[in-house]
């Protein structure tokens, strides 16, 4: 094993911290929102009135979404304002040739076996950038917009149905907006497999430690081994 | 003359006493949901406002809307058809038949211009120059172009004038298309439902009547009056659906004992109208009262949206057998799959550069 030359904090603790709590929401949104579009246990033998079943299951829906919005909208302010630069939106630029021309082509290469060597970024790589705009970003959105416009629901001119209510007749009706809402809910699985997947592969093949440095925050870069 | 009549006339002529007329219009405040200082106003403009005159038309439709109108119970359908409002037109319910008819529709049209209400139940088959639907020896997408060009305001009758109903669901082959796709420049009302709630279809004549505005419409354009809450958030078992209490199937003792319909496919979650509220037939019952799911007949294109007793979860999608679950699975599979491949392919190359690099040295 090569030894470590240099040692870089590249995710500070706000983004792992961002980072964990997003995950956590993730897990639990998924688990309670398919429950609620399938409820699987058996109904418990009494009076309704001293259950609160399906109930549960949608306040910890709510509950979890409300943290998970409040996550979000503090990573992107730490993305605009937080000075940090692993973490900022600044670099992040699909329109321009500078970002997407070269970089981001050689990347793409590289995942598909088309060169040998393995551009090296600190911080996201564009192909990941790219990856992270547009299911954590896009993706979030859509769900945090579709999730309020429906939580909106129950309360007619309240605060979320006049803010958000307007995604209804966006998508044809409440159900159909329900079933877009399911459906962008399996963005969640295909993105946490291609995400650990490439974290341990890079992790593997360019030995940044990559996967600690979301606990640690550190990064290392190895010496070439000595074969 | 009958047509300028006001409604406190004929209720007077009709030895209705004033009592039971302020008790009516008290009822009928409430059912606009208005607050009892409205009242008066209510008074004011049935004793002193001539009636509406009312052209009805009837394009393709299935006459539902009719049958649940001459069910109102608050006002009788009597009281309804004979006083209250001027029905000068309906193919319906009127005793003229053929040219004499359409004569009087006509008049009504010049006579009343601008000051009438166009009511159209059923909508219009646009293809082919709208052949597939002649009323009258003409087209009635014509008919209704031409009725609208001076109609104070337009009320849709039922799903099919508001959203399309049956006769636009998938592959709508008469290419029928919904009023407000037809009419652009006129005041449109949606009242769905297939058929709408008699009480909700007599409220919204009742407000454009003493108000001489429309009510107040959501996104949609339906009342908010009447289609504000979800069926769902009114509906009386609910305390069954925050239990987690679910009618499993038809034939389960839990549909005995009324529990939520939610796993049978009920679409009142989903779905905006007054049946959990106002009920049917004069408040006797609604379809979750008697053990069936709602199927979302208020609902925009509630034909297309799947399977009426399958829950969300295992709604057919993109016209074939597959679903939101087994697309997701499919694709978690496929993103699974393409990991493990990849990982195969860096293994291969790894190992074989590993090696070429072996042989360099040596």
């Amino acid at each position: 094993m090569g030894r470590i030359i240099e040692e870089i904090y590249v995710w500070r603790l706000p983004v792992r911290l961002y980072h964990w709590i997003n995950a956590l929401c993730m897990v639990v949104l998924f688990a309670t929102g398919m429950y609620i579009a399938a409820p699987l246990l058996s109904p418990p033998l009494g009076e309704a009135v001293w259950y609160k079943g399906m109930a549960w299951w949608r306040y910890m829906h709510f509950a979890f979404a409300f943290i998970f919005i409040a996550n979000f909208l503090f990573r992107l302010y730490w993305a605009l304002f937080g000075g940090d630069k692993y973490a900022r939106f600044g670099g992040f630029r699909p329109w321009s040739p500078s970002w997407w021309g070269k970089p981001f082509r050689e990347q793409v290469e590289s995942y598909l076996f088309l060169r040998s060597d393995e551009p090296n970024y600190v911080g996201h790589n564009p192909v990941a950038a790219l990856a992270h705009f547009l299911f954590i970003f896009c993706g979030s959105t859509f769900m945090i917009f579709s999730g309020l416009a429906m939580y909106g629901e129950n309360n007619p001119a309240g605060f979320s149905e006049t803010l958000f209510g307007w995604m209804i007749p966006l998508f044809g009706g409440s159900y159909t907006l329900h079933f877009t809402h399911h459906l962008g809910s399996w963005m969640l699985p295909i993105y946490v497999i291609m995400h650990l997947y490439a974290v341990i592969r890079h992790d593997v093949v360019d030995r940044t430690s990559v996967t600690s440095s979301i606990i640690t925050g550190y990064k290392h870069k190895v010496e070439e081994e000595p074969v | 003359m009958q047509s300028n009549q006001t409604f406190a006339d004929v209720f007077k002529a009709r030895g209705v006493s004033r009592r039971d007329f302020l008790k009516f219009c008290s009822l009928t405040s409430v059912y606009l949901g208005l607050s009892p200082s409205m009242v008066p106003s209510i008074v004011e403009a049935m004793e002193n406002k001539p009636r509406t005159p009312v052209i009805w038309l009837h394009g393709l439709e299935c006459t539902c809307c009719s049958e649940s109108f001459i069910r109102s119970s608050h006002p009788s359908i009597e009281d309804l058809l004979f006083n209250m409002i001027s029905l000068d037109y309906d193919d319906l319910l009127s005793a003229a038949a053929g040219r004499q008819l359409e004569d009087q529709r006509h008049r009504i049209m010049k006579e009343y211009k601008g000051k009438y209400i166009l009511a159209v139940e059923g909508n219009a088959s646009t293809k082919d120059d709208g052949v597939y639907c002649m009323v009258g020896g003409d087209s009635f997408l014509n008919t209704l172009k031409e009725t609208a060009a001076d109609a104070a305001a337009i009320i849709a009758w039922g799903s099919c004038a508001s959203f399309g109903c049956v006769q636009n669901a998938h592959p709508n082959p008469t290419g029928a298309a919904p009023v407000s796709d037809i009419i652009k420049n006129k005041p449109i009302v949606k009242v769905p439902g297939c058929p709408p709630i008699s009480e909700v279809m007599t409220g919204v004549i009742a407000h454009f009547h003493t108000f001489g505005t429309l009510p107040d419409l959501d996104r949609f354009g339906r009342p908010k009056a009447f289609y504000n809450t979800r069926i769902h958030d009114k509906c009386y078992r609910r305390a069954f659906f925050d239990a987690g209490m679910f009618v499993p199937s038809f034939d389960d003792e839990a549909t005995r004992k009324g529990w939520c319909l939610y796993k049978m496919g009920c679409k009142g979650p989903t779905t905006y109208n007054s049946c959990s509220k106002i009920q049917w037939n004069g408040g006797t019952s609604f379809p979750i009262g008697s053990g069936h799911p709602c199927i979302g007949c208020s609902e925009p294109n509630f034909w297309d949206r799947g399977p009426f007793y399958e829950r969300l979860a295992e709604v057919p999608f993109l016209g074939s057998d597959s679903n939101a679950d087994k697309i997701g699975v499919i694709a978690v599979g496929a993103a699974a799959a393409g990991a493990a491949a990849h990982a195969a392919v860096t293994a291969v190359k790894k190992a074989k550069s590993d090696k070429h690099d072996n042989n360099d040295k040596a």
